[in-house]
């Protein structure tokens, strides 16, 4: 039901997260924050079991943290990810598994680079141009085919991803009345957008 | 659905004269969906030696990283490289170790052994039954696609450029009879003195 | 006095020494000597083998001295051999763990930081001797480039220009302090390190059996333009003959001008 949706351009990363809390059929929140901040350029954003997804998010930030002290420097967004992934595939097979998908959005200052990683609940790492978990992906996959290109501007970006979350709150069943967006890049991770960027998705599908 | 056809992919070896070619696609999908168009399941574990992992994708990259392990452990401490009999036993032992939890992944195994330079082909079932046949092994969702193709235009004693065309129909014709599999395919032609790597198109649907 | 401290590694003396500590440095006092210089475009160890015999076979052996940990990093050690297995293969161990953990290669300091918490927990808890080993550790990570790295049976370890432990290693210390320059290159840390050694060890004439060098460097990745690739080289035999031959010559003409020197003083004078 959750969605989470994230795009890699050039120099910075998109990731939107709707901001529904659910249980079973009653929605017990409407401003939930479904972002980690691993780091200064590392973001993570998790949807899946309730309690599995603060802990084991926590986990990770905590123990990324712990890197940079232990080293004076951090862990670059690949190895941050390769981290997350080996934890959850060992807790995959262990007796309590964790059941979160994540997708990792960060910016490499080592190399100049940025990247996207998509994880499941099995612990398959994926590094993509764009994805999305969730129902979301069945309705913004073909969108984001159609009008990706690498060298967008940040407001080309945003539009891309308005695009996708309209098309959500159109189509899909589930009522996803807000998303939250961010942006990781050289300067680290913001709100990004008008109105600290919570996208009011009715209203962009209403108009569209 | 089965669990080792959740993320699709497809797998293929065969022998030639003095050399040995394996191929696999590169889709990465949960289940119906495609997700990514560059996924990896052929790696290399020393000069011409390479293992392909088809099956579930997070096993694939479980299943490789450590192997990887195991293999750098090897040479470090025996001071060689690892032979394909070498990898083969490895790769069989480790599948076997989680007989009772397995990793849903079928490897294959192909290389030419670094000082006789004979070709050698190794497939293997979830919990590490080693098959050693004399001409080609399919491992995948479109294992029985694979098979028909590969016993109709295989023959013995192929040359490289000949066996690089070989492998490159069956494969793109079994992944285009199969929804799972496909998004183009990497193949790679071990000679004893260069690899080549090829990028194949199918169907991109 | 001693004896009633120095039993057990877990013990100080009224000093504040250990003494089993102290004993296990004294015991690479008398192991081949290492030598490691950092050079601006790479790194050069060299290992002194004592026991060069014939009718050893040693085919088998990446060499006797020196062992490689994984890709980007190399160590000689000095010290009781059986224990220096023990800990190489625990190295390789911690860097294929870290490689596994986060799909990158070990930054050295880590490396060499974890193996000295083991060597530390050995000079603490009860029942065990400390390791008597010292290790020179040459590597390559991309936080700080080339790096030389030291550790000793205590657990201490520190990061080095240039090094030297076993046999006589203090005379080389003194020496590479004088001759060690800021910005030297690769090849003149190789002269250098056959002008100190030929200088240290106890032998009168350097052999090229007795000796084991290897450097480790940069280059771009054959397969994928762009990455780099570390590269770790043991010399060929021929290789250190030649660079002894090269000292040697050096040497006397060196000792030549001298002579000519002092010959031509007291004319002038």
């Amino acid at each position: 039901m959750e969605c989470l949706i994230g795009i890699r351009f050039k120099d910075y990363v998109l990731l939107a997260a709707d901001r529904i809390d659910a249980r079973s059929i009653v929605v017990m929140k409407h401003d939930e924050e479904k972002f980690v901040s691993l780091s200064d350029n590392l973001l993570m954003a998790v949807t899946g079991e309730a309690g599995d997804t603060a802990q084991f998010s926590e986990y990770i930030a905590k123990n990324v943290q712990l890197y940079k002290m232990r080293n004076d420097y951090e862990l670059s967004p690949t190895a941050a990810a390769h981290f997350t992934r080996r934890n959850l595939a060992e807790y995959l097979r262990s007796r309590s598994p964790y059941q979160c998908n994540l997708l990792l959005a960060g910016y490499d200052k080592g190399t100049n680079t940025s990247h996207l990683f998509y994880m499941d609940y099995l612990a398959t790492l994926v590094e993509l141009p764009y994805c999305a978990h969730g129902y979301g992906g069945y309705f913004t996959l073909s969108t984001m085919d159609a009008y990706y290109k690498e060298d967008l501007t940040p407001e080309e970006g945003l539009a891309l991803l308005k695009k996708c979350i309209a098309e959500i709150s159109k189509r899909l069943i589930v009522n996803l009345p807000t998303f939250q967006v961010k942006i990781v890049d050289k300067d680290g991770i913001r709100n990004f957008g008008e109105n600290d960027g919570i996208v009011e998705a009715r209203k962009l599908a209403n108009s569209s | 659905m089965s669990i080792m056809a959740y993320n699709g992919g497809a797998v293929v070896a065969m022998k030639g004269k003095d050399c040995v070619a394996i191929a696999a696609d590169r889709r990465f999908g949960v289940q119906l969906q495609t997700i990514g168009f560059d996924a990896e399941r052929i790696f290399r574990v020393s000069d011409s030696l390479f293992v392909g992992i088809p099956g579930l994708a997070t096993d694939t990259q479980t299943v490789h990283e450590r192997l990887r392990f195991r293999t750098n452990m090897y040479e470090l401490r025996e001071n060689r490289k690892v032979t394909p009999k070498v990898l083969s036993s490895m790769v069989s032992n480790f599948l076997y170790e989680h007989r009772f939890g397995p990793y849903f992944v079928e490897p294959v195994v192909a290389g030419l052994d670094p000082k006789t330079h004979v070709p050698y082909l190794c497939a293997f079932d979830l919990i590490g039954c080693p098959n050693e046949p004399e001409d080609f092994v399919v491992s995948g969702t479109c294992e029985e696609q694979l098979y028909g193709m590969c016993e109709s235009l295989w023959k013995p004693d192929l040359s490289p450029e000949d066996l690089f065309e070989t492998i490159s129909q069956a494969l793109v014709n079994a992944c285009d009879r199969d929804a799972i599999s496909g998004w183009g395919a990497k193949v790679y032609i071990i000679e004893k003195d260069k690899v080549t790597v090829k990028s194949v198109r199918t169907r991109m649907d | 006095m001693a004896r009633r401290y120095d039993t057990r590694t877990t013990i100080f003396s009224p000093e504040g020494r250990l003494y089993q500590v102290e004993y296990a440095m004294e015991a690479i006092g008398h192991a081949g000597t290492c030598l490691g210089i950092l050079a601006e475009d790479g790194i050069i160890l060299a290992a002194e083998k004592k026991n060069t015999n014939v009718l050893l076979d040693d085919e088998n052996f990446f060499s006797d001295k020196i062992y490689k940990l994984y890709d980007d990093m190399v160590c000689s050690v000095a010290g009781i051999t059986s224990d220096a297995n023990v800990l190489t293969n625990e190295l390789r161990l911690i860097a294929q763990r870290y490689f596994l953990q986060y799909g990158e290669p070990m930054p050295c300091e880590q490396l060499v930081a974890w193996l000295c918490d083991i060597k530390q927990a050995y000079t603490q808890y009860g029942g065990k001797r400390p390791f008597g080993v010292s290790i020179l550790y040459m590597g390559w990570d991309k936080h700080y480039g080339f790096q030389l790295y030291q550790s000793d049976p205590s657990g201490n370890y520190g990061g080095w220009k240039a090094t030297c432990i076993g046999n006589n290693s203090n005379a080389a210390i003194s020496m590479l302090k004088q001759e060690y320059k800021e910005s030297l290159k690769l090849d003149e840390a190789k002269a250098l390190v056959i002008k100190i050694l030929s200088k240290t060890l106890d032998t009168t004439k350097l052999s090229p059996e007795k000796l084991e060098i290897a450097t480790l460097t940069r280059k771009e990745d054959a397969l994928i333009p762009g990455v780099g690739k570390t590269v770790v080289t043991v010399l060929e035999q021929s290789e250190v003959i030649k660079l002894i031959e090269a000292h040697e010559k050096l040497e006397k003409e060196e000792e030549a001008r001298k002579k000519k020197e002092a010959e031509a003083k007291p004319s002038t004078s």
